[in-house]
């Protein structure tokens, strides 16, 4: 590990070093690669990461223990290592997460999607609980809806819902938020394919009828969902698990879909905020293996302009065109297990100041 | 494998496919690979490119093919549509270890029938010259890798020289190097001899004794491809960091740029004219430049991924006399001496073969004026029968045709029509034409759903995006004149003060190029560099990189899948496309027979 950590320093060089970084790697505690992979791509993710360490400056430690407090504890303890490289055990963190949630209380893999979900509606619900607690006098309406926190100025979008009923004609539309975007994958595609498939129109018919509120009664519609406030961090879930009915389980899809280091949106709505925004990708969460259950994940950032590969406690300086291993398998041979980008993180350029 | 009727094998594999031209049709009897096949387990990365020499032998095969797979690399007799090929006896193979060939190029000049020049480029840099017929030959360049280390993503001769030829590298560098003169036993010295916006040009400072002769250092990023001009008097290069920048070769001037919807330019070609310039790239797009206007003139939208190659079809593109005059004069340009509609062997040979001596004389005169391409270039043609034009076709008397290949694995055919070189920058389109863009990749599109009347909000879509262009919050700050915004950047750009200097460093640091091991080493160089976060966001809504609904979108004329691996090259020829994928097999399409196939 030592010769590990020391080779990565000299890799870089200790003139090209970026001053107050650390690349720090997780040791896995018995599978907990999916949370140490979904961790070292928040840290990656630059305005998470001050966030979580301006929270870890603000409470100070007289605060219950919470999942937030651990993760603040984790990042601060990384940003705040004498070594440059090196490696840290999330023991804290990982048992809080064992505590709070059955689910990943045991030492079975975990799908890194659902733990990213999972952290960041968590420390979402943290962050409005203690605003309340914190507002209860000055706020006597309760019914609004809370504010946001930093998670959501970070991570949240909003979508629109947009039906047209085929009888009458009228389109009705309705907002939702997202802290992420789960796309379908198909073989040789690109991630903005993907994208324009999720806002691909569908038409509701037989038992999917819609009740349109005009013609009170069911009818046959269309419905498409596009992207009306492009997020601040633009988090993309590949749908690499599809259930098989025939097999009674999930398999892996590996499909070969190429995500480029910048990206803008096409299934923007016509009255979006911020169609224009232009994304940098900053981090890549790995599945490599066969299903979701079992293999291992890895992550992928961008850090000073150049990249990293964070394997749990292993830390390896990559080149920009290795990314390419990355994109999944083209053809049908290897087709159950892959190296392939399972979620992407893509931050606003406007941003990154 | 039980999955395996999934995905992939869903969507046929086309044999055929029409256009209003007629039928092209796969030659199956015309399918050159490695002689022996083995499964594909796709695991090498390295493009598969095609390069062709006519050796003018007199026979009725006289071309000759070459393409690379894997570490090995072949040539062939071409047969064409009409014979059979014999895998069994290419004319040359090789196999290479430790280093895979990436690209390749004929010298078209230097010919007969028992010799030909072909350079090779490969993965850890190294150039090599052989004659795969004679086998006589055979020069390595950059063999110590002193003067680059990375891969080379494109070679070239140079049209107007005979013995030079410039190689570029993923560290987002280029090289001219003499193929008579040396490359050292030591890196080469340089010095500066020429800088502009987002690029800079050195010389060796031994240069008349040893390669390479000049090195270009080019935007931030691999430089991915680069083509000359049909009068070889202009270079077009594009890069990662997602510009087109065009060149005047001879005195090195920077005259055009675009920018990409967003990320890197993978592909580039000109119009047989030398009127436009087609792009493909990470944005799943094709993108057109008009080089006289500096703009881009259109988007295609098509493809479901990244765009591997582009390439003009000379003989199916149409420029009419009644019109051209119209179109041409506001540019000042007098076409004469051209060929009449109709005739297709005269005009399409002009097409292969520019006119060197003409052009010769140009590239050593520094400081031309801005030189109108030679438009005896321009190919007529009429193989198609007029009654399946459509009538909009008709009346408009220019069309360029294009393709384009994917590693969506599918080839799309464009047509490039006077209706939308005509029309005028930043007005909004029809939102007929910009919904099916938008709509396009989904079978069931609901063009109808976007004009309601409606009384909700602002959800008609028409209303929209009729709105759209005006009440855009960005609109005001971008849409102006393009040429000013280009310039005023590039002015500012080139009088950076010494003080703006630290700024300049630390922002590039944190925009750190793709290729940072490389670049490392030519730190100096790359501080000079336009910085990609200020280009790409400054040049956003401007005529360099319009957004969306600023330029209309095109929709292929044909979009087809072709093969079960992802395509990495299209050629046109007077018979047939050519066609390559990452597996090595390289396909032919026949043209339809003409005229009578038409009416189908």
């Amino acid at each position: 590990m030592g010769a590990n950590a020391s080779q990565l320093e000299k890799e870089i060089g200790s003139e090209q070093f970026p001053s107050n970084e650390h690349y720090f790697g997780l040791v896995n505690f018995g599978n907990t690669c999916y949370c140490n992979s979904v961790l070292q791509a928040l840290y990656f993710c630059r305005p998470f990461r001050e966030k979580v360490l301006q929270y870890k400056h603000q409470v100070k430690s007289l605060k219950k223990e919470t999942l937030l407090t651990c993760l603040a504890d984790l990042f601060y303890s990384v940003a705040t290592q004498k070594k440059k490289v090196g490696t840290l055990a999330p023991k804290k963190f990982i048992t809080r997460l064992r505590k709070e949630n059955e689910l990943f209380d045991n030492y079975m893999q975990q799908d890194a999607h659902e733990f990213l979900n999972y952290l960041l509606n968590t420390v979402a619900d943290l962050l409005t609980a203690e605003k309340k607690g914190s507002q209860k006098t000055a706020d006597t309406n309760c019914n609004l809806k809370p504010d946001p926190t930093w998670v959501h100025e970070i991570f949240q979008g909003t979508l629109t819902n947009e039906t047209r009923c085929l009888n009458c004609e009228t389109v009705s539309s309705k907002d939702e938020d997202f802290l992420d975007l789960s796309v379908d994958v198909e073989q040789n595609t690109s991630i903005t394919h993907c994208l324009r498939g999720f806002s691909n129109t569908e038409t509701l018919c037989s038992e999917h009828k819609y009740y349109c509120e005009v013609c009170c009664s069911k009818q046959e519609a269309q419905k498409r969902m596009r992207v009306k406030k492009l997020p601040q961090i633009l988090a993309l879930h590949l749908k690499r698990f599809k259930y098989m009915e025939h097999l009674n389980r999930y398999i892996k899809v590996s499909y070969r879909v190429v995500f480029p280091l910048e990206l803008r949106l096409f299934n923007t709505s016509d009255d979006a905020f911020n169609p224009e925004r232009l994304y940098d990708l900053v981090a890549v969460v790995v599945h490599c293996g066969s299903g979701p259950n079992r293999g291992h994940y890895i992550s992928i950032v961008k850090s000073h302009g150049f990249w990293l590969l964070f394997d749990d406690d292993i830390v390896d300086k990559i080149d920009a065109s290795q990314i390419e291993e990355f994109y999944g398998v083209p053809s049908d041979m290897h087709k159950t297990s892959s190296e392939s980008g399972y979620i992407l993180f893509y931050q606003s350029r406007d941003e990154m100041k | 494998m039980a999955a395996q009727s999934e995905g992939g094998g869903k969507d046929d594999i086309k044999t055929h496919f029409v256009t209003r031209e007629g039928s092209y049709k796969l030659m199956t009897h015309s399918e050159y690979s490695k002689p022996s096949r083995v499964a594909f387990n796709g695991q090498t990365n390295t493009p598969v490119k095609v390069s062709f020499v006519d050796v003018n032998d007199g026979t009725a095969s006289p071309d000759r093919l070459c393409f690379n797979v894997g570490r090995e690399l072949y040539v062939y007799v071409y047969k064409g549509v009409h014979k059979a090929v014999d895998l069994t006896k290419p004319i040359d193979k090789r196999i290479y270890k430790g280093t895979l060939p990436t690209c390749h190029d004929f010298n078209q000049h230097y010919f007969s029938p028992e010799s030909v020049l072909l350079l090779v480029g490969f993965t850890a840099g190294q150039v090599q010259l052989i004659d795969p017929i004679k086998k006589e030959i055979s020069k390595l360049y950059n063999e110590e890798r002193l003067i680059d280390k990375t891969k080379v993503t494109c070679i070239k001769w140079i049209p107007s020289s005979l013995n030079q030829f410039l190689v570029s590298h993923s560290s987002g560098q280029m090289y001219l190097y003499n193929e008579e003169l040396p490359c050292g036993q030591t890196p080469p010295n340089y010095q500066p001899f020429k800088q502009g916006d987002g690029f800079s040009v050195y010389t060796c400072k031994t240069k008349s004794t040893r390669n390479p002769m000049y090195r270009w250092v080019i935007g931030q990023g691999a430089i991915n491809e680069f083509a000359f001009s049909p009068c070889s008097k202009y270079l077009a290069v594009v890069s990662q960091d997602g510009h087109l920048r065009v060149f005047q070769y001879s005195t090195m001037d920077l005259l055009g740029t675009m920018k990409s919807f967003f990320g890197g330019l993978l592909c580039v070609n000109w119009s047989p004219d030398g009127k436009y310039i087609v792009t493909g790239g990470e944005d799943d797009l094709v993108t057109v430049w008009s080089f006289h206007e500096k703009r881009v003139v259109c988007r295609g939208h098509g493809h479901r991924s990244w765009v591997n190659m582009v390439a003009f079809d000379p003989y199916t593109s149409i420029v009419c006399d009644e019109t051209v005059s119209d179109v041409l004069g506001p540019d000042g340009e007098v076409l004469s001496g051209r060929t009449a509609p109709g005739v297709l062997t005269d005009g399409s040979n002009h097409i292969s073969k520019p006119d060197l001596t003409g052009c010769s004389q140009d590239y050593t005169a520094n400081n031309l004026p801005q030189q109108q391409p030679n438009g005896r270039h321009v190919s007529t043609s009429n193989h198609y029968s007029p009654s399946t034009l459509e009538t909009s076709t008709t009346l408009n008397c220019i069309s360029y045709r294009f393709g384009s290949v994917g590693q969506d694995t599918e080839l799309c055919l464009w047509d490039l029509t006077e209706d939308i070189l005509k029309q005028p920058y930043g007005k909004s389109r029809t939102s007929s034409v910009g919904l099916a863009g938008i709509n396009s990749s989904s079978s069931q599109s609901l063009p109808r759903s976007n004009s309601l009347p409606s009384s909700q909000k602002s959800n008609s879509v028409a209303s929209v995006v009729a709105n759209d262009v005006s009440s855009n919050a960005y609109a005001d700050g971008h849409a102006h004149p393009i040429q000013n915004a280009v310039m005023n950047a590039s002015s500012k750009f080139a009088t950076l003060s010494v003080s703006d200097r630290k700024d300049e460093k630390k922002e590039h640091k944190r925009n750190f190029s793709l290729a940072a091991r490389n670049s490392e080493k030519s730190s100096v160089v790359k501080s000079n560099n336009v910085r990609p976060v200020d280009s790409a966001m400054k040049l956003y809504g401007t005529q360099a990189c319009p957004r969306l609904d600023q330029v209309p979108i095109l929709e292929p004329l044909v979009c087809k899948k072709v093969s079960h691996e992802r395509l990495t090259s299209i050629s046109f020829r007077n018979e047939c496309i050519v066609t390559a994928c990452q597996e090595g097999i390289i396909l032919t399409w026949a043209r339809p027979e003409k005229p009578r196939d038409g009416a189908e």
